[in-house]
């Protein structure tokens, strides 16, 4: 019997220990009548069960259904980027059985691993985002941005107790998976989300922002680099929330550019969230990775999810524990901060061991790696017949936007190139662009034999114009 | 022991142990011309300095994990009875599988015919889960057992919307034993909550319940079988009250690992259901997550469950639908766990059938062999059959002065992974400690008798010689902790890194 140990003889004697005759009658809470009867093929219509050879063979037949990043030159992100992940990452998360069958470490003293990993992987977090306080990991980014306006309003509750605050900004081009995200949970929570548009350089646009900031607005959210690759200007964004005093929240998809960009601690942001799949976590469609999420020290009673804390044993030795657990639902029930519970903690261990594995330096590099095949992939592209940058005088990271025809991707897939991804769906006035990602993964031979497609497919059209 | 004075560098925080220039990885060198960052980043403003993060060697960085390894309890090692949580065997396989680059590098983006297999196992498995439940559509989407929560809660809220029920039905029914996250959940979707105290059984009280409920009720949130390990008898009336009132009932399926292939919740007559597929389907617990928690729901919430839904077309080929205008929307980006749905699905082809209800029966057996081979050393909360757990109380410890948490203690000594004792709360239990045992079903009927064996022991050891409990664990590398300092003296990060 497949992961079930005890033999027959075995559930006899237990049965006859039990007192009674049958499994059955172990069941005799669930009326006779809505009991399954096994007999009865019509009830639980499930496959019969495959050893593991078969099973193999037929993940292997799924698979072959299916192509992935590393069947093309790749040039897709739009929140989950194609890096690569360091053998160590897998060894000790994945194949070491330590951390992954262990759980939540309500018992401090046989989970200092856990612990341990946990309290070195928010100061990781901390160190990257320059704010003071870092919890174990969210779900994803999206569900980290939902989580901050959440908190936002638990906050402005609060502070700002004679006041009815029930908006949530978001500023700029966000991704939109955390746009409708967000949207979903402010709809059953009661809550009204503002969005002000990007500017034509792809930035916030600052006139609508300060209009929008208005004293009925609890908090203000800034992705950066933004869904459309530009980098924001955090400060102006800052300076645009002091009058309404709103919270200002931080997001990226791309945490990696947090070893080279403005913190958001130093711009003066309240709270940071991400997505953290580009740190040491798979693709695998999306998840599972983490959403990191950290604040100013100020607001750590309000923050979701758990948090551990150094303290001493009663020999005094240093020690880990979760702590503020009067925060959470198992201890505060309907007045807790978040419903959250199990979270992504393999994932938040893995991130840990990318940013270690490259270190201080080897992660500026890695950024700077970055930085300098995306100014050559845009330099290649733009200089394309039929190719225009879409935002050309503003700064990008990773991502960037062209303008080129529609319905280039099947032109391009003949020659194993994944081109950008099609923002037609994005918005108005955007067909025929793409937004084109980079990693450290992509190579100067894939740029160029991207640049030679398009120049191909695009040989005698006319530049579509954005508008 | 004697305290050593020499300080192993294993037993320090990777940031401790940073040495500058140290390196681990290694790029490869750059292909492309070398950029001015300022001029490349026009002006866009850079970090002050360098993110501090720690510099090491991959010896040492391994080293570190694999000393962080050994502090750890977890399944393959150690008997892990923490109940409610499910803490079964994790197959090999799962991890092997998904290892592969189909898998590890498959985007979100890629275009849909390259996506087709992935489809096809997520519509697989949907069908799967919903066989199990009895229940007519399955989203995967949410991450964990609370998102599920969440996302059910959404999907009946939208429903009362559009009935324009939505202003009236504010109220959501919470047995005083479930779960923290129901209550959580249902205060943060926005509802007030009623506490339903339970029968001293453990079961529900109608007439309380009836009492309870009227039309300003969107709901009831019953987790079955319940934190106290029992199933409930009367699940059939519940929804009859509930559809009286013309509510839903939501079951938190978190526990469905006991009665899997022995009946469908969907035949209780429940609207909303959620798995937690960490728990019964062997997703591996990752130290506190991922898991995944999607939910089944009757065909009248069908339309609001979340985009994308993926679909079988009439050709045999995949697609995702998004053209869904009653939809909640999105609770997470993508398609949810995905790695953690495709470990579900592998471990549901290989127990098929029969091997999802023999799951079931073993827990279920598993659990009451504990219940009666222990209940003379500790007192049961209600010695009935139970189901794939059983909740203990330190009613007989206490007299000498032993309580859960001594008892929990105690059991590391002897390499066991302590059981629940943080809940079901006190309130619940009549002021008892109480020590939710789940054995579940992978567990062999040996180490059954070496935790009973224990037990007894830890009994006898609480008449003889109470001081050995209230100092356990004795063999650990930290005893005790000052968990009261954690909270009042937070320190949360390593000072290095903000340096
Ligand atoms: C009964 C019950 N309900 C809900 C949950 C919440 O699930 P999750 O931790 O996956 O969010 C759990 C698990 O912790 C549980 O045991």
């Amino acid at each position: 019997m497949p992961f079930i140990q005890n033999t027959d003889a075995e559930r006899r004697e237990m049965l006859a220990a039990i007192g009674v005759k049958s499994i059955d009658d172990l069941f005799a809470d669930v009326p006779a009548n809505l009991r399954i009867n096994m007999a009865d093929a019509s009830r639980l219509k499930l496959p019969k069960g495959q050893g593991e050879l078969e099973v193999t063979r037929h993940i292997e037949g799924l698979l072959a259904k299916t192509k992935n990043a590393g069947d093309y030159a790749f040039f897709r992100g739009g929140g989950i980027y194609n890096h690569f992940v360091s053998t160590v990452v897998d060894h000790i998360a994945l194949f070491d059985s330590s951390f992954i069958t262990a759980y939540t470490p309500y018992q401090p003293e046989c989970s200092q691993g856990t612990l341990t990993f946990i309290f070195e992987f928010q100061s990781s977090i901390c160190a990257l985002t320059g704010l003071e306080v870092a919890n174990a990991s969210m779900y994803d980014g999206a569900s980290a941005l939902a989580e901050a306006m959440m908190m936002g309003k638990h906050v402005a509750e609060d502070k700002w107790r004679k006041e009815e605050r029930n908006t949530f900004v978001l500023a700029g081009a966000h991704n939109p998976e955390y746009e409708q995200v967000v949207r979903t949970y402010a709809d059953v929570a009661g809550l009204k989300v503002v969005n002000v548009p990007a500017g034509a350089d792809g930035r916030i646009d600052q006139d609508a922002l300060k209009k929008a900031l208005t004293r009925k607005v609890f908090a203000v959210a800034a992705q950066s680099p933004n869904y459309l690759g530009v980098i924001e200007d955090l400060d102006a964004v800052n300076a645009a929330r002091k009058e309404s005093e709103a919270l200002f929240v931080h997001c990226t998809t791309e945490p990696m550019s947090l070893a080279l960009l403005q913190t958001p601690g130093e711009a003066g942001a309240d709270i940071a969230v991400g997505e953290g799949q580009p740190l040491g976590n798979h693709q695998f469609l999306g998840g599972p990775a983490f959403g990191y999420f950290a604040a100013r020290k100020e607001h750590l009673r309000k923050m979701p999810g758990r948090i551990v804390s150094e303290t001493v044993d009663k020999n005094g030795k240093r020690a880990f524990a979760l702590a503020l657990a009067t925060r959470e639902q198992h201890i505060r029930r309907e007045k807790a901060t978040s419903n959250i519970c199990t979270n992504q903690s393999l994932c938040a261990l893995r991130a840990l061991i990318h940013l270690a594995a490259w270190g201080k330096n080897g992660f500026v590099e890695l950024a700077e790696h970055t930085v300098a095949k995306t100014q050559y992939a845009i330099k290649k592209l733009g200089a394309v017949d039929g190719v225009k940058l879409v935002y050309p005088n503003s700064p990008v990271f990773n991502e960037f936007v062209i303008q080129a025809a529609p319905g280039l991707e099947k032109k391009l897939l003949k020659k194993k190139i994944l081109g950008g991804l099609p923002l037609d769906k994005y918005g108005k006035g955007r067909k025929g662009q793409y937004l084109v990602a980079i990693t450290e993964v992509t190579t100067k031979a894939q740029i160029d034999a991207y640049a030679a497609a398009l120049a191909e497919a695009l040989k005698g059209k006319a530049v579509a114009s954005a508008k | 022991m004697t305290t050593t004075t020499i300080a192993n560098p294993a037993d320090a925080l990777l940031f401790e142990t940073s040495v500058e220039g140290r390196r681990c990885l290694r790029l490869p060198e750059l292909d492309v011309p070398k950029v001015d960052l300022k001029q490349a980043l026009k002006g866009a403003k850079l970090r002050q300095k360098p993110a501090n993060l720690p510099e090491v060697g991959e010896l040492d960085l391994v080293r570190h994990f694999k000393n962080l390894a050994q502090k750890n309890f977890s399944v393959d090692r150690n008997f892990y009875p923490l109940g409610s949580c499910t803490m079964k065997y994790n197959p090999k396989i799962n991890v092997t599988l998904l290892a592969q680059p189909g898998f590890t590098r498959a985007h979100p983006h890629l275009p849909l015919a390259d996506l087709q297999g992935h489809i096809e196992l997520m519509v697989n498995l949907e069908g799967y889960l919903r066989e199990v439940s009895g229940l007519p559509a399955v989203t995967l989407q949410p991450a964990a057992g609370a998102q599920g929560e969440m996302t059910g809660l959404m999907v009946i809220k939208a429903y009362f919307e559009e009935k324009g029920e939505g202003k009236t039905r504010t109220e959501i029914v919470i047995p005083d034993s479930a779960h923290g996250t129901n209550p959580a959940t249902a205060a943060l979707a926005g509802f007030k909550t009623v506490t339903l105290k339970g029968k001293p059984d453990g079961s529900v009280d109608l007439d309380l319940l009836k009492s309870l409920v009227g039309p300003q009720t969107a709901g009831m949130m019953i987790t079955n079988p319940s934190t106290l390990g029992l199933l409930e008898p009367n699940m059939v009336e519940i929804a009859k009250i509930l559809h009286g009132v013309g509510a839903q009932l939501y079951m938190d399926g978190a526990n469905m690992n006991a009665i899997q292939g022995i009946v469908r919740p969907g035949d209780y007559g429940v609207d909303v259901m959620h798995y937690n597929l960490h728990k019964t389907y062997s997703v591996p617990h990752g130290a506190g997550g991922p898991g995944a928690g999607p939910i089944a729901v009757a065909a009248h919430l069908e339309p609001y469950l979340p985009v994308p839904r993926p679909v079988r077309n009439e050709d045999g080929t995949f697609s995702l639908d998004y053209k869904r205008k009653k939809s909640i929307g999105k609770v997470r980006s993508f398609f949810g766990n995905y790695g953690a749905l495709v470990m579900a699905y592998i471990y549901m082809t290989q127990l098929g059938r029969e091997g999802v209800r023999r799951n079931a029966e073993n827990a279920v057996l598993n659990a009451n062999y504990l219940r009666v081979k222990l209940r003379n050393e500790f007192k049961v909360f209600t010695d009935r059959v139970c189901a794939h757990e059983v909740v203990f109380t330190d009613a007989i410890q206490a007299k000498n002065d032993i309580h859960a948490l001594d008892v929990a203690k105690r059991l590391i000594d002897y390499n066991i992974h302590p059981m629940t004792i943080y809940f079901p709360q006190a309130n619940v239990t009549n002021g008892e400690g109480a020590m939710m045992v789940e054995p579940t079903e992978t567990e062999s009927k040996q180490t059954l008798d070496f935790f009973i064996e224990v037990m007894k022991k830890i009994a006898q050891e609480t008449r003889e010689n109470p001081a050995l409990l209230k100092e356990a664990p004795h063999n650990m590398p930290v005893v005790r902790l000052d968990e009261v300092r954690a909270s009042t003296q937070p320190q949360l990060y390593c000072p290095m890194c903000m340096s």
